[in-house]
């Protein structure tokens, strides 16, 4: 019996009972149930049986994953998991909040962000889930466009499907969908976490430029076989936008969006693409980028984003500023230099504790903010909104504390020092 | 285009082939049967297709009896579009002509013809008698056919009247072959193939990290299939018994 009925009440390992409430959808390893988990509504992925090819191995596999834990919240991750009822069995899960939505939604263009600094978000809530996943020692295996789901208005992410998630040197034996997989795991190779990273880069690709990054001229064929798909995402894959081998450019008219955006993307942003789908990275020869990077590279573009007051949002060079396409100018009129970046000091422009706390990761914490004064709207500052005071140097070197809630006057050639070796200068335009 | 613009990402197209005998044996119960399925399992694969960001599905029917009749004569539906329109049922069964003319169908000149490209599709066929034509020249041609030779192909036979060897010689396996001889057993068979064979035929093939190597992906849905009977075997019993 694979199907269960509304009403149904299965005990758990953790000694608790789930009752069926309402079935949620169905996929092709099983069903997911909404179900009352001890009072709470929780959801139940439940197996069809004899769909698992080694269901033993993969029940220790969930219950290992509910014993050591979810690495961060934004995994939708097992709590329990039942008891074997005819041959099968299901885990429990937290159910998916009604204001996240399906990413796949989003490629299919139902579902959109609300603003540039939510889809940067949701690239950054990717990239920290995956390196939270992977410090923990799991890896994910077989991730693709229907593990996420998203908040379109802030960019926060959920991952689900978090079953087929092994611990390092172990392999799930669920096989990915080639558009997803590294291609060495296209030609046969077990999924690791360098191959996650690969995964992790087609998802990210696919989220900033809305087409997959080795889909082009090559990849058109009139029935794509699963010969082919081999060929074009194992043996023979060649990135969209390969600087030198233009065998698989995108095709104008079909490929629209990877054709517009890529050009409006930064430079550094671009040179993280056809790095991570440069050719010895699609040999697999030479490592991934890492989460680290891709945090570091996307904290960089999330700073950059400045707001036209027609709406458009842009990825302004903070020592030039933007034209936008509204027939406006946006100056900015000076930034802070930091040793990896420069943020823009433009209104609205927040700091956050990556940037003012030395090697902190937080991308969500705000430490700062760019505010313009009330009595004189041309002249802007940076309040300190966190709990360390700054001192700020001037060219007569004397440091003067700023704690919190307190404002820094902008002006060039100021120093900020935020402690801990981690200062910044103020550079007018 | 600016960096919040979205247009749908470019996807290829499955096509579900559902090839239905109706022939004059057909009519009353199965036809009736036949036709409230497959009406009710559209909105799952419109479904489907909605939230498929690989590929859109699009449906194609080929009814055949006293000669074979496209009903979607121009081009396959998209699942988003797709109106079932009831079949009724008499005359003989011509399969030969529905090889015939689904041969000609399964080419980029015809019904194979998109700007993005395919996969391969899933080709059901669902019958109760055998072939009254000279069925194998037709088949014999249609089996040379590269779509039809990639696709995933699967036969329900209704009731014991049905030809199973045929069935068998048109999907190239026993084992792509169902026996319905319920209506709920029919109406079961119709979702499940309808859904999973579009499902597996519409994704991205698998690739091969499981210890048992390659599959194609008709081994995969045959893997499917095989573990449907195993369930179905089961839950017998509220199948209500042998009727056809």
């Amino acid at each position: 019996m694979s199907e269960l009925k509304k009403g149904q009440t299965i005990q758990t390992k953790g000694f608790k009972s789930v009752t069926v409430l309402e079935r949620l959808g169905e996929g092709g390893q099983g069903i997911v149930y909404k179900v009352d988990f001890n009072g709470k509504p929780m959801a139940l992925k439940w197996y069809f049986k004899s769909k698992l090819k080694n269901p033993e191995k993969f029940y220790d596999n969930i219950k290992n994953n509910i014993d050591h834990g979810k690495p961060t919240d934004a995994f939708l991750w097992p709590e329990d998991i039942t008891e074997w009822v005819d041959g099968t069995f299901g885990y429990i899960m937290p159910l998916r909040p009604s204001q996240y939505g399906d990413f796949s939604k989003y490629l299919l263009a139902k579902s959109n962000f609300k603003s540039v600094r939510s889809l940067v978000n949701a690239a950054l809530n990717i990239v920290e889930g995956f390196g939270a996943l992977h410090r923990a020692g799991y890896n994910y295996q077989d991730l693709n466009d229907g593990n996420f789901f998203v908040n379109f208005e802030t960019g926060d992410v959920l991952i689900c499907d978090n079953d087929n998630v092994m611990g390092q040197g172990y392999s799930s034996g669920i096989a990915g969908k080639c558009r997803y997989m590294a291609p060495e795991v296209v030609l046969g190779k077990k999924p690791d976490k360098q191959t996650d990273r690969f995964s992790l880069a087609v998802v990210l690709f696919l989220l900033l430029l809305g087409n997959h990054p080795l889909e082009g001229k090559n990849t058109n064929p009139p029935c794509m076989t699963e010969e082919l798909e081999k060929k074009y995402y194992g043996s023979d894959p060649v990135f969209i936008f390969d600087p030198i081998n233009k065998d698989n450019s995108p095709i104008q008219g079909i490929h629209k969006s990877a054709i517009a955006k890529w050009p409006q993307y930064p430079q550094y942003i671009r040179d993280a693409f056809i790095k991570a789908f440069g050719s010895e990275q699609l040999r697999g020869q030479t490592p991934r980028l890492m989460e680290k990077e891709w945090l570091e590279t996307f904290i960089r573009l999330r700073s950059e984003i400045i707001q036209c007051g027609c709406g458009i949002g842009h990825f302004a060079d903070p020592t030039k500023g933007v034209s936008c396409k509204c027939g406006k100018r946006i100056s900015i009129p000076a930034y802070l230099k930091f040793k990896k970046l420069n943020v823009p000091l433009y209104p609205t422009v927040n700091l956050y504790a990556c940037h003012t706390i030395s090697d902190s990761e937080d991308f969500k914490t705000v430490t700062a903010e760019v505010i313009v004064s009330k009595n004189n709207p041309g002249s802007i500052g940076v309040r300190n909104l966190s709990d360390i005071t700054w001192y700020v140097t001037g060219a007569d070197g004397k440091a003067i504390p700023k704690g919190k809630d307190e404002v820094v006057k902008i002006a060039s050639g100021l120093t900020i020092d935020f402690g801990k070796n981690l200062t910044a200068e103020i550079v007018g335009n | 285009m600016d960096l919040l613009e979205t247009v749908a990402i470019p996807r290829k197209t499955m096509v579900l082939f559902f090839l239905v005998d109706t022939s004059g044996s057909m009519m009353g119960s199965k036809i009736g049967e036949v036709n409230s399925a497959i009406e009710e399992v559209i909105p799952e694969l419109k479904e489907l297709s909605e939230s498929n960001a690989d590929a859109q599905i699009k449906i194609a029917v080929l009814e055949f009896s006293s000669g074979a009749r496209w009903l979607t004569p121009e081009r396959p539906i998209e699942a988003e579009n797709f109106v079932w329109n009831d079949m009724d049922a008499s005359g003989v069964t011509d399969l030969g002509d529905a090889c015939k003319k689904l041969n000609e169908k399964l080419s980029t000149k015809a019904f194979m013809r998109e700007a993005t490209g395919s996969f391969a599709p899933a080709i059901f066929l669902l019958s109760d008698g055998g072939p009254t034509d000279e069925y194998q020249k037709g088949l014999e041609v249609l089996k040379q056919n590269n779509w039809f030779k990639k696709a995933i192909k699967v036969a329900v036979a209704i009731g014991s009247d049905a030809d199973k060897s045929v069935l068998e010689e048109f999907t190239g396996s026993n084992e792509a072959v169902l026996e319905a001889h319920s209506p709920a057993m029919l109406r079961k068979m119709i979702k499940f193939v309808s859904v999973r064979a579009s499902e597996v035929a519409s994704k991205s093939a698998n690739v091969d990290s499981g210890d048992d190597g390659g599959e194609s992906k008709q081994d995969a849905f045959i893997d499917e299939l095989n573990n449907f009977k195993v369930e179905a075997a089961d839950s017998a019993d509220d199948g209500g018994g042998d009727v056809w």
